[in-house]
């Protein structure tokens, strides 16, 4: 009686593994499948953005339509999202510099103000950074009053009515994407531009960038081109060891990005 | 560029080879200060605990006094902060909506409740004699005096003892209550996962050694000119064994300290090329000599040798006290002082000049003020309050010490 | 037990105001988003003032309005992943040039002007080894056109001989 009960729910068991494995191992081939070995997925609206580091120029459009756009005083040198150029010499020094976030963009081979002869560099390219609206943001965590918050699709804002300018999160940012806003004098950083994305608009930067460098889009929305590349490309995020989670994605970074 | 437009921090960093564009030095003097005072806060509490809990009776004379030094000195504590935020107005929000996964919304709690300890210490312990004065004093002196009784008249015997009792849970509760003030403190740059020359989880007592080591030196100090100005006797035996605690904590300060650089140095992780560039060449003054020696190794020197004298006390205490204002500047300024990028440098440079209201804010008035204030609170205090009537004499001092060496009784 | 109590009444009361305190004083929306304490614990409303921050870069459509002319050029061209504002819009009020006031005509926040130094043709046209060769439009691939600006006629404004608006030469000459 009991060895036969325990046999039918063996078959059972396999019965319905049996058909069910196959059809699950399909489920894998699905790209928002996929996703979810990478992410774990969900219907959730959530932003990110794609940075294809192959095709800056540094002309920093991107700076300039930002600075216009968000109302972050141009002349002075605190940016919600800046160009930084990565120059590597033949005799392996590698010289770094971003001179006012490159909002007047690169017009010289001068990395640091000196002149470099174009024959001394290896290689160089130009990296774009903006904030990474992490899925743990470490400035969020210790902010003290609750002035800076993550909205429900993966955006960090400031509540600049309710910040008390402590610093805590710029000092707690890995990337320092945030600053004290000139005139505000309350933390300021980079929104992925949510008056624009939440109207269906690209933001300020990726519609200023000539060479599509800059894409923002749903991670979770495989018709989305940022949900295309990364997850058939090869993408990294910057400094993951903080263990922010960030939602910046980079193809064609180089170990002497920073 | 105008000076409106100056980005907060372009005033005083200095950046060198690659730093991030929006990298300052954010956290500024007033953040040296701040746990710099908490510190001195801490220490002088933990020392008149020393009397009423550990029943060190030696300590007598100086255990009013350090009791109500740290009040005064706890007074001041938030004012760097205030002076530090962009919006002090807004900081009230610290209660209103506090978000508890930030060591800095702590603030309020630990700073409040180990207030109510040290306000009720201080109400107990001169119980009697506010009672004596409301009795006595007419007008408005009187009416001060008799808010501060809270309307309890009761100096019976039975009372007294109470009393005694209270003080010495007050006293015993307010150890910890003064740890965690400055434990915490730690913990804000501990947990700073961006910094490397903060982020290690000894932080807090690295912190809480220091605290108790400025905090005694600071009594010593201040006893000691506060005697001597007032023409009184300095009691040797509390000299002596104020020393001895400062001893015992210099030497866990210096191995806390010694055994965190000595992991930074060992696991040489990828922040260690420039952390070392930083301790070993541009803070090797600050760090190495005054920090070090001048202020950890030559006072721990100085207070071994046998036959202390009141000048080298006096001495040893004032160096601690240099040292450990250095080591704040060395955690706080040399943290920020490394680029995020690992490639620049940032280097602090205070403005002097109050050519504007930041650079008023950020110069040295404001924090010579506060450096000086909690003296002078001190000193009213003292015109309220009997902080330094009880002074040993001569027979006092001999009879303590007797109590503690019998070679020491024989030399009076 | 009679005064030992008395320090307790001070803190109670103490402890008691600032309860409503901050009941009169915390706004009605501040809440723990989905009970989120850790990442969304903030004043509601500040979602929406981000949402209804002034968008001031309204791309081609806009200028298109009158200059359907400039743009259907510039479509064609290459130029064509270039917009307006990049170039017209300017960081310094003080050029703003455009004839007809914008903002208050059609609410375009942005200073329109003409910037014809040769810095700012710089910003992509130097040439710099490591600036990508190529780069992509509706054309296929095609070959970023870069110069030596200190050896390509110095001194000499770009749209003496370029037409912006084409990527090409100008036809008729000034």
């Amino acid at each position: 009686m009991n060895l036969s009960r325990r046999k039918l729910l063996k078959m059972g068991l396999l019965a319905v593994c049996g058909t069910v494995i196959p059809l699950s191992a399909l489920e894998i081939f699905k790209p928002e499948a996929a996703a979810s070995l990478i992410h774990p997925y969900s219907e959730k609206k959530r932003w990110a953005f794609v940075v294809d580091t192959t095709k800056c120029v540094g002309c920093g459009m991107c700076v300039k339509a930002c600075k216009l756009e968000n109302e972050v005083p141009f002349d002075t040198d605190v940016q919600r999202t800046w160009v930084e150029r990565y120059v590597q010499l033949k005799n392996g020094e590698v010289i770094i510099d971003s001179p006012h976030g490159a909002r007047y963009g690169f017009t010289k081979n001068d990395p640091q103000g000196h002149d470099v002869d174009e024959a001394e560099v290896a290689k160089g390219l130009f990296v774009p950074k903006l904030c990474n609206h992490c899925e743990k943001p470490s400035c969020v965590q210790v902010c003290p009053v609750g002035a800076t918050y993550k909205t429900d699709d993966g955006v960090v804002l400031v509540d600049r009515k309710w910040c008390i300018g402590c610093g805590y999160c710029i000092t707690n940012c890995p990337y320092f994407a945030r600053f004290f806003h000139p005139i505000t004098n309350t933390a300021d950083k980079c929104t992925f531009c949510y008056h624009r994305i939440t109207k269906g608009l690209n933001t300020a930067c990726s519609d200023a960038c000539a060479f599509g460098v800059r894409k923002i889009g749903l991670i979770n929305d495989p018709s989305s081109e940022v949900f295309k590349i990364i997850n058939t490309e090869r993408v990294m995020v910057l400094k993951p060891e903080y263990g922010n989670e960030p939602h910046v994605f980079y193809i064609g970074l180089d170990d002497i990005v920073r | 560029m105008e000076a409106a437009e100056l980005a907060h921090g372009a005033l005083w960093t200095i950046r060198e080879g690659f730093t991030y564009p929006n990298e300052y030095i954010y956290w500024t003097i007033h953040i040296v200060v701040y746990p710099y005072i908490t510190g001195l806060v801490a220490g002088a509490f933990v020392l008149s605990s020393m009397y009423h809990v550990f029943g060190k009776e030696e300590l007598k004379p100086v255990a009013r006094f350090s009791l109500v030094f740290s009040f005064a000195l706890l007074l001041m504590a938030p004012s760097p902060l205030m002076l530090h935020l962009t919006q002090p107005l807004n900081s009230v929000e610290l209660m209103l909506t506090p978000h508890f996964y930030s060591a800095i919304a702590a603030f309020t709690i630990v700073y409040l409740s180990y207030m109510a300890v040290v306000l009720a210490e201080i109400w107990f312990v001169f119980r009697p004699f506010i009672i004596e004065q409301a009795k006595e004093k007419k007008g408005l002196l009187g009416l001060i005096y008799n808010a501060m009784t809270l309307g309890s008249f009761d100096v019976s015997e039975k009372a007294r003892h109470t009393d005694e009792k209270i003080i010495k849970i007050l006293a015993a509760v307010g150890i910890p209550a003064a740890a965690l003030l400055h434990g915490y403190v730690g913990f804000i740059f501990g947990s700073v996962k961006t910094v490397p020359l903060w982020k290690t989880p000894l932080m807090p007592f690295i912190f809480l050694m220091s605290a108790i080591i400025s905090g005694v030196a600071g009594c010593i100090v201040t006893y000691i000119l506060g005697m001597a100005l007032k023409r009184n006797f300095i009691c040797g035996a509390s000299i002596r064994s104020m020393c001895k605690v400062l001893v015992w904590f210099l030497v866990a300060a210096i191995v806390l300290e010694g055994v965190d650089l000595i992991f930074h140095g060992y696991t040489a992780e990828e922040s260690w090329g420039i952390m070392s560039e930083l301790l070993f060449q541009r803070f090797a003054f600050k760090m190495i000599v005054v920090q070090w020696l001048l202020g950890m190794i030559l006072p721990l020197f100085l207070l071994l040798l046998p036959r202390l004298t009141m000048f080298r006390a006096f001495t040893s205490a004032t160096l601690v006290l240099i040292g450990v204002f250095m080591m704040r500047w060395d955690v706080v300024i040399g943290g920020q002082s490394m680029s995020r990028s690992f490639a620049g440098f940032l280097t602090y440079k205070m403005p002097i000049i109050p050519n504007s209201i930041e650079a008023f804010r950020e110069g040295p008035f404001p924090i010579g003020f506060l450096m000086i204030m909690p003296f002078i609170l001190l000193f009213i205090f003292n015109r309220v309050l009997p902080v330094f009537t009880e002074v040993f004499n001569e027979d006092d001092c001999g009879f303590t010490e007797g109590l503690l060496t019998k070679k020491d009784h024989a030399k009076h | 037990m009679s005064h030992a109590w008395r320090p307790v009444f001070v803190v109670l009361a103490v402890v008691v105001t600032m309860l409503v305190v901050r009941v009169i004083f915390v706004p009605s929306d501040f809440a723990a988003k989905n009970g989120d304490y850790k990442y969304q614990w903030h004043r509601l409303a500040s979602e929406q003032f981000w949402k209804d921050f002034s968008v001031k870069h309204k791309g081609r459509e806009f200028c298109q309005q009158c200059h359907s002319e400039l743009v259907d050029k510039i479509k064609d061209s290459g130029h064509q992943n270039v917009q307006c504002e990049n170039c017209h819009a300017m960081s310094d009020p003080a050029k703003k040039s455009h004839p007809i006031n914008l903002k208050e005509d059609f609410g375009y926040l942005l200073d329109i002007g003409v910037d014809r130094s040769r810095e700012l043709c710089k910003r992509c046209h130097a040439e710099l080894s490591y600036r990508p060769p190529t780069y992509t439009t509706t054309k296929g691939t095609v070959k970023f056109k870069m110069i030596d600006p200190t050896k390509h006629n110095p001194g000499v404004e770009c749209v003496m001989c370029h037409d912006v608006h084409t990527a090409g030469f100008k036809t008729t000459g000034k």
